[in-house]
């Protein structure tokens, strides 16, 4: 009953989440920051905005990238195969790359371009934590690990890695390359207007959610630990994107490539010799 | 409650996105926007953003005294604003052509060129005052309605057909008319 609930509810937790780190954002430059609903008083601006579109397909994919990234949610708190849920990750990106294609605009195709560089910085690492998960619990069904005993001691590199690829997901500086406001205007967002762009604002506030419900599951049966987990990373992760500059796209490949496949290939070799 | 909760009019005065455009202006005014953004003034505690991109964009904050050179972007960038939009002149020139009224390689202010519903003097004008106009103007977006409304000059009203608005076509170069 909880989990059909959490589900239902994604987007609003997540525009719940999106507020609180505005203000949080704004608090770390000294400044007072928006209310805490001005995610959705957004989201209603945008619902009375006249709507322009380029072209269908371009809306379309934007509508499949919201589904599929809710279902990616759906499937990961209700409990399914963890490798499934990553690979419908990757097809919801797929999709928002598809957009970003489907229109003339040079920004939107530079958008996409990087959407798919990062795509092959993060994807691998997603991919070692699945069998990371599967060597230390010995199942890929999401349900079972949220149910089994807390073992992140033993695949704590792994959780490291998981780190460095959270800011490419949220679009944080330094990893922000793909999104890169003032610079290609939002990339893959640039020819969404009105009513269509609230599609992926929308999308951004569920990505939030996916991200903080894989914290969960490298956290298994220990809800508090969660918890206090997500609410570090969450502080850590504005403090650095307050911080930091926006780095090349190419730079950000090497760094995530080098030290996320290292950390993570010698905790798969560790959890198997040791 | 529900009649609260679905009257969409009410909310676009909470979130004014913002696009600022430079139509040749000596970077006083655009230094004054700016200084509204930041910590002393903190406009975003009201819902505004610097957007950048005029698809995502209500408040459209012009400075300079439309040159030559920037005309044909500026009636661009304003046919792109959907609508309900609210055009903010910021600054002397842009109100009137302020030092450079008369001059061979200006027009005497965005007025010429688009409709204007807020004009906020000053050289440059104190952020104080900016902040005054966009509040200004936020009450005039709330009146407005999503009728499509066209530039004066280098724009053509949209093409209709079977009830779809077709703006591909509306803005003109300087060469066309």
């Amino acid at each position: 009953m909880v989990e059909i609930a959490l589900i239902l509810l994604t987007p609003i937790l997540g525009g719940l989440v999106y507020g609180v780190e505005r203000i949080l954002r704004a608090r770390m430059q000294n400044r007072i920051g928006p209310p805490l609903l001005q995610p959705f008083y957004d989201m209603y601006k945008l619902l009375d905005k006249q709507a322009i579109l380029v072209n269908s397909y371009h809306i379309v994919f934007a509508l499949l990238h919201m589904i599929t990234l809710w279902i990616t949610v759906a499937l990961l708190i209700v409990g399914f195969h963890l490798l499934y849920v990553i690979f419908i990750h990757l097809i919801a990106t797929i999709f928002l790359v598809l957009a970003g294609y489907s229109v003339r605009s040079v920004y939107s195709h530079i958008g996409s371009n990087r959407e798919l560089m990062a795509m092959v910085a993060y994807e691998p690492i997603l991919i070692f934590i699945a069998v990371g998960f599967y060597l230390v619990y010995g199942t890929f069904d999401t349900a079972v690990i949220f149910n089994s005993e807390l073992m992140l001691d033993k695949m704590i590199l792994l959780f490291m890695a998981f780190l460095i690829i959270i800011p490419i997901k949220l679009k944080k500086s330094p990893f922000d390359a793909t999104e890169a406001h003032q610079e290609i205007v939002g990339g893959v967002e640039l020819e969404y207007g009105g009513v269509f762009f609230e599609i992926l604002y929308m999308a951004k506030w569920i990505e939030y959610i996916f991200i903080f419900t894989i914290v969960f599951l490298f956290c298994a049966d220990s809800f508090i630990l969660g918890m206090v987990l997500s609410v570090v990373i969450f502080f850590v992760l504005n403090l650095i994107d307050n911080a930091t500059a926006r780095i090349k796209i190419a730079d950000l490949l090497k760094i995530v490539l080098g030290f996320g496949i290292i950390l993570s290939i010698i905790n798969l070799i560790g959890i198997v010799y040791v | 409650m529900f009649k609260k909760l679905f009257n969409f009019k009410a909310y676009r005065k909470k979130s004014p996105w913002i696009l600022h455009y430079n139509a040749g202006s000596c970077n006083g005014c655009d230094i004054e926007i700016l200084a509204c953004l930041s910590p002393k003034y903190d406009l975003e505690r009201f819902g505004v953003l610097n957007t950048g991109n005029p698809k995502q964009s209500d408040v459209f904050l012009v400075t300079g005294p439309v040159t030559f050179r920037s005309r044909e972007r500026l009636v661009e960038l304003y046919n792109q604003i959907p609508e309900p939009k609210v055009v903010v002149a910021v600054g002397s020139c842009t109100c009137t052509g302020g030092v450079f009224r008369g001059m061979y390689n200006v027009e005497d202010g965005i007025d010429r060129y688009i409709p204007v519903d807020v004009y906020v003097p000053g050289c440059a004008a104190s952020p104080e005052l900016i902040i005054d106009g966009v509040v200004k103007g936020l009450e005039v977006l709330e009146t407005k309605t999503k009728q499509i409304e066209v530039p004066f000059k280098l724009s053509t009203s949209p093409e209709q057909k079977d009830g779809i608005v077709d703006r591909t076509n509306m803005s003109k170069r300087i060469g066309d008319d």
